[in-house]
């Protein structure tokens, strides 16, 4: 058997702990957004539309929910006879077994998997991202260049540049220089943590990495710091389109408010890029006899009675009569009774928020629920957790199940 | 339950032009599911893993939606979900389907080779949420040879009562008579064309009435033979009715809208159907919507009110669309006005027309029709 064109390994082991409440059970990637996904969908489906047909998905942290959900892969038509998707949490084996330490060593405790396939290149991923990217193009890139490693990079305002990893490129695109948050930049072009490696040299730089007692074994940190200094030929690719890390609570609101703006600063619904999920198929949504629903999505399974304006709604869910949701991301599952107003809200899977609850609108300086991850007035309820007929929940709260 | 067998054969009721491209059996229903699906998740429901789907003509859109099996876990190594065509073992076999006995004659190497001791028989196009286990248990201590079920039409005008297979059905729920669809009904006790049997039966009945040249299950096999034969009724006392018209097919989708028939028929036991990864319905702000259902990939400006609108309709701006059932696919231009329309799929209307139907004669529109 040939060996593969390339491998996609996607680093889903994060906690996302700025995500609160959100990622107490779950890992990050498999946080529900934009109506009908999680997040890893993104990755997975953007390798799905690259002609990248095996893939590699790292969890550590919460496996559970995020390992059943991509299952055999079927949904993301990722269940193959060669290749396909492959959970790859860490493991034990004769000489030692211990926790993914960095993103290299992830991947290095996984080179076995990798020879398997025995890949010509290899494409490192986040599994936290939110974005739709043609890796097929990157790939004929860096195949054409013949370089070592070529990294994605997009420019970023350059009032922002300081806050992530700056590549400086040269007039053909090289990479001479990376510098991570540095204070005063000298390029907008951030590094999206998506990087196309030549395997060979991957797994050389990744047994070195590992025999380095001082490295922290990090992509960023140690891994192209060291190819800089080694002169390989590291290549840049360009990318235009819309990326978000959804690292925050308010960033995970604004990533699914940019779905339902008009026209939407990110389009999910183009048919030739698809997002799959895992989905049952349920009923149509059914909208009341005295509902009102304006610049929202809303998806399979809910039923809607009340208003519903400027929200992304999730599967199953229900909002009674005589309530409005406004400015909110409502995930799969949750139930809203009768005279609830829920308001620049974040509101976890499951969560039930009984009659005439108040959510998000008042102030209360002093109200025990403030939690300095809810920025900007959000606030976040825990999936499963149950907020009381009448409860005033004032702006900037988080509420967890008790 | 495991020892049960499904067998459907898809409708071949004609509703013009609905059913042109398509069996009856795979017409969209409340939005989001098929007819088809009710009797398969009922099935899947009862733990049934042997399930074969025939049907006599107009193979491709049912294909389309149950091939996989799996929605309702009838993709399995060994038996699972199995689409039969109607072919088998004869060449000049397309010219000798004139009922359904004569594709069940056609599949009957199908249902030999299957092992399970009973089958469940669906002959017709209706829709229900029913659980066919407690149908099994009955037809097990009645000691009963076909068990028939029924449900009894309340409220229904003489003239409607016409359109069913009716049954006399005694106290101790033994059905006494038949008649298909008579003129004038003498009972309310309408077949919904689904039977339970031991597979040896049907299998003695299949070739019996090829034997003889007969067509006709219900007619030929069960009618005429009522004195040889323990037949029983079983009772369905939930929601049902068979999609038969141009009016049972708006009035059933339009059913959906209350509470009630909701509750029962989508959540009492789960209904499952094809996923087709679909982006979440996007409302507009000029949207207004009302007492609908709307499926998913639709863009909605306009006004919806009291409607069925499957997936991936597309409803601009300052349109009025009221009392309709829009099938997958269509787009409802501006300013546009339609009452009681029954839409095909992917139908064009351009800005600023105006359909309107009746509620007694819901007008249809063909399917790819540009207005």
């Amino acid at each position: 058997m040939n060996g593969k064109d390339c491998v996609a390994m996607i680093l889903a082991g994060g906690q996302g702990s700025r995500l609160g409440a959100l990622t107490k059970n779950v890992a990050k990637p498999a946080v529900p957004f934009g109506g009908k996904y999680r997040i890893i969908d993104f990755p997975l489906s953007n390798c799905v539309h690259s002609g990248i047909d095996t893939v590699g998905v790292l969890t550590q942290y919460q496996p559970l929910e995020l390992n059943t959900y991509i299952g055999n892969g079927s949904p993301w038509d990722l269940d193959r006879n060669h290749g396909g998707v492959y959970v790859l949490p860490p493991y034990q084996s004769a000489q030692a077994g211990e926790w993914y330490k960095g993103t290299a060593n992830a991947i290095y405790q996984n080179l076995s998997f990798l020879d398997r396939f025995a890949p010509s290149n290899v494409l490192i991923l986040s599994g936290d991202h939110i974005y739709k990217m043609p890796y097929g193009e990157m790939l004929e890139v860096h195949k054409e260049s013949e370089a070592a490693i070529t990294i994605a990079v997009m420019p970023v305002p350059w009032e922002e540049a300081s806050r992530f990893g700056i590549m400086n490129v040269d007039e053909n695109g090289l990479i001479v220089e990376f510098e991570e948050k540095p204070a005063n930049p000298k390029s907008n072009l951030a590094s999206m943590g998506i990087y196309i490696f030549n395997y060979d040299i991957l797994k050389k730089y990744l047994v070195d990495d590992e025999r380095n007692s001082e490295s922290s074994n990090d992509f960023g940190k140690n891994i192209i710091p060291e190819m800089l200094k080694n002169g390989e030929k590291m290549v840049s690719y360009r990318f235009e389109g819309y990326w978000k890390d959804v690292g925050t609570v308010q960033s995970l609101w604004e990533a699914n408010m940019d779905i339902i703006d008009n026209p939407p600063k990110f389009d999910i619904t183009d048919e030739k890029w698809s997002i799959y999920s895992r989905n049952t198929a349920l009923a149509a949504q059914y909208i009341g006899k005295n509902a009102e629903i304006k610049g929202s999505t809303v998806t399979q399974g809910c039923i809607i009675c009340g208003n519903v304006e400027h929200s992304v709604i999730f599967s199953n869910v229900k909002v009674g009569e005589g309530s409005q949701v406004i400015d909110s991301v409502v995930m799969p599952g949750v139930q809203i009774g009768e005279n609830v107003t829920v308001r620049n809200a974040v509101i976890g899977s499951g969560a039930i928020i009984e009659d005439n609850a108040v959510i998000g609108v008042n102030e209360d300086p002093g109200s025990k629920y403030l939690s300095s991850m809810c920025t900007g007035g959000l606030v976040l309820i825990e999936g499963g957790a149950t907020v009381k007929a009448g409860t005033d929940i004032p702006k900037g709260s988080m509420i967890e199940v008790e | 339950m495991i020892d049960t067998m499904g067998i459907i054969i898809a409708s071949d009721i004609n509703i013009p032009p609905l059913t042109d491209f398509r069996s009856a059996s795979a017409l969209p229903i409340a939005g989001g599911y098929r007819i088809i699906d009710f009797v398969l998740s009922g099935m899947a429901n009862a733990g049934i893993k042997n399930v074969g789907v025939a049907t006599k003509a107009n193979y491709s859109s049912l294909m389309d939606h149950i091939k996989s099996g799996s929605p309702w876990d009838l993709k399995r190594k060994k038996r699972g979900l199995n689409i039969l065509p109607p072919n088998i073992g004869n060449k000049n076999y397309f010219e000798t389907i004139r009922g359904d006995l004569d594709i069940l004659y056609g599949i009957k190497e199908y249902i030999r080779r299957s092992q399970e001791t009973y089958v469940i028989l669906s002959l017709g196009n209706s829709i229900y949420n029913i659980d066919f286990k407690k149908v099994v248990k009955a037809h097990i201590k009645n000691q009963a040879d076909v068990t028939i079920i029924y449900k009894e039409m309340k409220d229904v005008e003489q003239k409607q009562l016409s359109r069913y297979t009716l049954l006399e059905v005694d106290e101790e729920s033994k059905v006494t008579d038949i008649e298909v669809r008579p003129y004038y009904p003498k009972t309310n006790n309408a077949s919904m064309d689904l039977f339970v049997m031991e597979k040896a039966l049907l299998e003695s009945i299949i070739d019996e009435c090829y034997a003889k040249g007969n067509h006709n299950f219900i007619k030929d096999a069960i009618a005429k033979k009522m004195e040889g034969l323990r037949v029983f009724g079983y009772e369905h006392e939930g929601y049902t009715d068979k999609i038969d018209s141009m009016k049972s097919y708006y009035d059933n989708n339009m059913a959906f809208l209350s509470h009630d028939v909701r509750d029962e028929m989508l959540h009492s036991l789960p209904v499952y159907t094809k996923n087709r990864d679909l982006p979440p319905s996007k409302y507009g702000e000029n949207a207004k919507v009302q007492n609908s259902y709307i499926a998913d990939g639709c863009v909605i400006d306009g006004t919806v009110i009291n409607s069925v609108i499957s997936g991936k309709v597309h409803i601009k701006k300052g349109a009025m669309v009221k009392n309709c059932i829009i099938m997958q696919g269509a787009t409802v231009g501006e300013n546009v006005c339609i009452e009681y329309v029954v839409m095909d799929k992917e139908v064009e209307i351009s800005d600023g027309k105006k359909i309107i139907g009746q509620e007694s004669y819901p007008l249809p529109v063909s399917k790819g029709s540009i207005i």
